[in-house]
């Protein structure tokens, strides 16, 4: 089992934002967490990769507790993140943002004579031609479409080699086009990379269609983990969240 | 070092109330700087100077009056509005138009405007001392428990805490100051629910800057008014309003009390070094508690 | 957009005149502009030191003058108080002011943005004090004269040329930092922290190991200083010096390598020039600094890199971090 996250709690100021949620990832799966708006998807997701601390609960990565660990050890452990609001360096190029996540992870960041742009060209072309960003690369990242840029966004996490992919709403705002490709890259980054993949979404096409297991979230609890089919036949969840059409 | 062994209680009662006077000071400059930071998320560099030009224009206007006690008092009351004007104009005049800009340009441009005051006050007055004298009521010392304290530094003591009073009057029972602190903590909000906030923020800062004349003119009968007053006076506000919290007027008064207090402990136990005490304690209160001692508006 | 362009100037005619021109100076012109020139380089390694910070790593380095105060006392003090050979005292300096830099910067990374501002003020001011003050071992607000310095650099054109070497050494390694890993992995900590820490950068080293990059060249600048002028005084270390660094490398361009040195030349041209006619340049450098803010926040070679970029780049960025 790759990552646990047992009993959770998450308060800000009296409102219980996560409230006993319970999440198992084991290696080389595709799980998704749906939920409607304020189920605590994001803020589950910041507790795992270290924005946030939990108030309780334990969260184990490949048996090692993360709970509370600050994010960049976290990331050095083998999580890699990409966020709902695109978070990216602006003012860097395709190429820049990519490789600073490489150099990163290389533990070259503090290298201080050697010129950057002659290091880890290969592993940044190589991670941008498997997201289809290569045709890019000289591009500032502020000026890419929304659609590019979450595509970067993913990118980056990748720039970290990771053995756990935590995608949070990769195709929000997407258009249906891009939603498909982006759809297939993950599919693609799961099963070429060996990545095992968490990832939180709105669109439930792309949900049922390459989730292997589907952890369903409602005011911050856990209503139940499992396959897509058991989640679509579970009356509480069609009572809470498949009621309507999303 | 040079410990005194024989300071005796009276010294150190005097001392006391000394720096605590000056703590008023302090904090009636502070809060106002406090106040802007709360309100506008922008530290004013120009506040000393604005508190320079209330020192100045106090002695101006008592000497215009004739220096006695009437000219005393028409400059405590003139000196501050004189600033309050000034720091209007500059506001809806230009400061105004960098609002949308972000906060390192609108320190700078307060920095601009410290250094623009400066040379406009040496071109007005000049570079000698200037001098007001207190009234003949406040001159002199009373003795309190047998301790002869300077009347004017007991005077402080009384104005501090009335203006402390008034001030949290003016920000928790008035509308407009009920807006302003709602504006500190989520501008938005206030601009969603119809409120022009642009005026909350002149609102702010002319109050803020009032503070800051006031706290000069107060000052004027115990010191030199001279120029370079600005300053020292700005920095020593700057950190007394990170270590209360940012934006908090009984912060900004904790912290004036420490920084007077420590200062007055520091003449007596080694006077070559007086001033470094206060930093020392500035330096121990942020390592402890980084984000300042009470609760910061934001 | 930090390119990463030495200079800026399109035509190859000026490449080979200014190097030239900087070479054959002190043969050419009368000593008063030598020194100028020699001041200028001075003032522009403690810009381009500062602005590693301040541009390309975002840290809100308001005291930085406190480095070149310090780095500048501690070479005057090593060079009048004992006998040890000049060239340790030049050693000393800036390895003095990194020191010291490590002392602030560890205390002060731990805070975010305007409270490690504030709080290196407040450190900084606590140095400036102890400098003012302590009157028997620093000459208190006097400051130290008349210090002496080997015969090579007594001449005005000795030092010129020493200056302009030691500014072209700290500028050649201050290039290849900025190029470097580290360099990148900087101007991403300014456009955003938080996703750094989510990429493994530990976002607090970083920054502590820039600040003392930058508090040590400050620290070659404050020792360049003493040997131009041979003396020092309390003001180097006073926090509106540090106030005005600032604005030379927001008037060069901080977002551009040379862009202080430009901003640093351009101030003590105007300081000089202008102090000959009145005695209110502080007056002339805040309304310069406003018409700035409001004209051209990008600075002055920022401007001109907008104007004469090669290909358009359809950008969405604002004015900076």
């Amino acid at each position: 089992m790759m990552l646990q996250v047992e009993a959770v709690d998450k308060e800000f100021d009296g409102f219980k934002a996560v409230n006993g949620a319970n999440l198992t990832v084991e290696r080389g799966e595709l799980v998704a967490v749906i939920g409607p708006n304020g189920a605590g998807k994001t803020t589950l997701f910041n507790l795992i990769t270290g924005q946030l601390k939990p108030d309780k609960g334990r969260i184990i990565f490949k048996g090692g507790d993360i709970a509370g660990l600050p994010p960049y050890q976290i990331c050095k452990r083998g999580i890699g993140r990409s966020f709902q609001v695109v978070n990216l360096f602006p003012r860097l190029t395709v190429l820049e943002n990519v490789r600073v996540s490489i150099l990163s992870q290389q533990g070259r960041s503090i290298n201080l004579f050697s010129p950057a742009r002659n290091l880890a060209t290969d592993k940044t072309t190589n991670i941008l031609k498997s997201v289809g960003l290569l045709d890019n690369a000289e591009a500032t990242a502020g000026a890419l479409s929304h659609g590019d840029q979450k595509v970067l966004e993913i990118a980056m996490a990748l720039g970290s080699e990771p053995e756990l992919l935590i995608l949070d709403e990769p195709t929000a705002g997407m258009s249906p086009e891009e939603t498909l490709a982006t759809m297939e890259l993950i599919k693609k980054l799961a099963s070429t990379r060996g990545l095992t993949i968490l990832f939180c979404e709105h669109d439930m096409q792309v949900v049922f269609s390459i989730a292997q297991k589907i952890m369903v979230m409602y005011q911050g609890r856990t209503l139940i983990q499992g396959k897509p089919d058991e989640v679509r036949s579970n009356k509480e969840v069609q009572g809470a969240y498949l009621g309507g059409s999303e | 070092m040079n410990f005194l062994p024989d300071i005796s209680l009276a010294t150190l009662g005097v001392q006391l109330v000394v720096g605590l006077s000056r703590a008023m000071i302090l904090f009636i400059v502070s809060a106002g700087m406090s106040l802007i930071l709360g309100v506008l998320r922008i530290p004013n560099v120009a506040h000393g100077s604005l508190y320079m030009i209330g020192a100045f224009t106090a002695f101006t206007v008592a000497k215009l009056f004739g220096g006695g006690a009437t000219g005393f008092w028409l400059a405590l009351i003139l000196a501050p509005l004189a600033v309050a004007l000034i720091s209007l104009i500059v506001e809806r005049g230009i400061f105004c138009r960098l609002y949308e800009r972000e906060h390192l340009m609108l320190l700078l441009f307060t920095f601009s405007l410290m250094l623009v005051f400066g040379d406009l006050v040496k071109l007005t007055w000049g570079g000698e001392f200037r001098t007001v004298t207190a009234p003949s009521i406040f001159l002199g010392s009373l003795p309190v428990f047998g301790l002869p304290v300077p009347r004017y530094n007991l005077f402080l003591l009384v104005a501090g805490p009335l203006i402390a009073i008034g001030l949290w009057l003016l920000m928790n029972k008035t509308r407009i100051g009920k807006i302003s602190r709602a504006a500190a903590v989520d501008r938005e909000m206030v601009g969603a629910v119809g409120i022009n906030v642009s005026w909350v923020f002149a609102f702010a800062f002319v109050i803020g800057c009032y503070l800051a004349g006031l706290g000069g003119a107060l000052v004027a009968p115990t010191v030199n008014i001279a120029l370079g007053m600005d300053h020292t006076i700005i920095i020593e506000a700057f950190l007394i309003v990170i270590i209360g919290g940012l934006g908090n007027m009984w912060g900004a008064l904790c912290g004036a009390l420490i920084f007077g207090v420590t200062h007055s402990f520091g003449v007596l136990l080694w006077p070559q070094f007086a001033i470094v005490f206060p930093y020392i304690a500035v330096i121990i209160v942020l390592l402890i508690r980084p984000r300042g001692l009470l609760k910061s508006v934001w | 957009m930090p390119r990463k362009r030495i200079i800026n100037l399109r035509s190859f005619w000026w490449q080979i005149a200014i190097p030239v021109i900087l070479l054959i100076l002190p043969f050419i012109a009368p000593s008063f502009y030598v020194y100028i020139l020699a001041l200028i380089f001075v003032t522009a390694l403690l810009a381009m030191s500062l602005n590693l910070a301040l541009g390309y790593a975002g840290i809100f380095q308001f005291h930085h003058a406190v480095f070149y105060g310090v780095g500048a006392y501690t070479v005057a003090l090593m060079l009048t108080k004992t006998s040890l050979p000049v060239w340790i005292g030049f050693i000393a300096g800036p390895i003095v002011a990194a020191a010291l830099g490590l002392v602030i910067g560890w205390l002060c990374v731990r805070l975010t943005r305007l409270y490690f501002g504030m709080l290196q003020i407040a450190l900084g001011s606590l140095v400036w004090a102890i400098v003012f003050k302590w009157y028997d071992f620093t000459g208190g607000d006097n400051g130290i004269y008349g210090i002496p310095l080997p015969s090579i650099l007594s001449s005005l054109n000795g030092t010129y040329y020493f200056v302009l070497i030691i500014l072209l050494i700290c500028l050649i390694v201050l290039y290849l930092i900025v190029n470097s890993p580290f360099g990148s992995t900087l101007q991403a900590i300014r456009d955003n922290p938080g996703r750094c820490a989510a990429i493994g950068v530990n976002v607090r080293r970083h920054q502590l190991i820039c600040s003392v990059i930058a508090a040590f060249f400050a620290g070659v600048a404050g020792v360049l200083f003493v040997v131009l002028e041979r003396s020092v005084f309390p003001d180097l270390l006073f926090w509106t010096f540090s106030l005005e660094l600032c604005i030379m490398c927001l008037l060069g361009g901080w977002f551009t390598f040379l862009g202080p040195v430009l901003g640093a030349a351009i101030i003590v041209v105007l300081r000089t020039f202008v102090g000959r006619y009145t005695e209110y340049w502080t007056l002339i450098l805040g309304v310069t600094l406003m018409l700035l803010i409001f004209f051209l926040p990008q600075g002055v070679m920022g401007y001109f890199q907008e104007r004469f970029k090669p290909r358009v780049k359809a950008s969405a960025e604002g004015t900076q971090a």
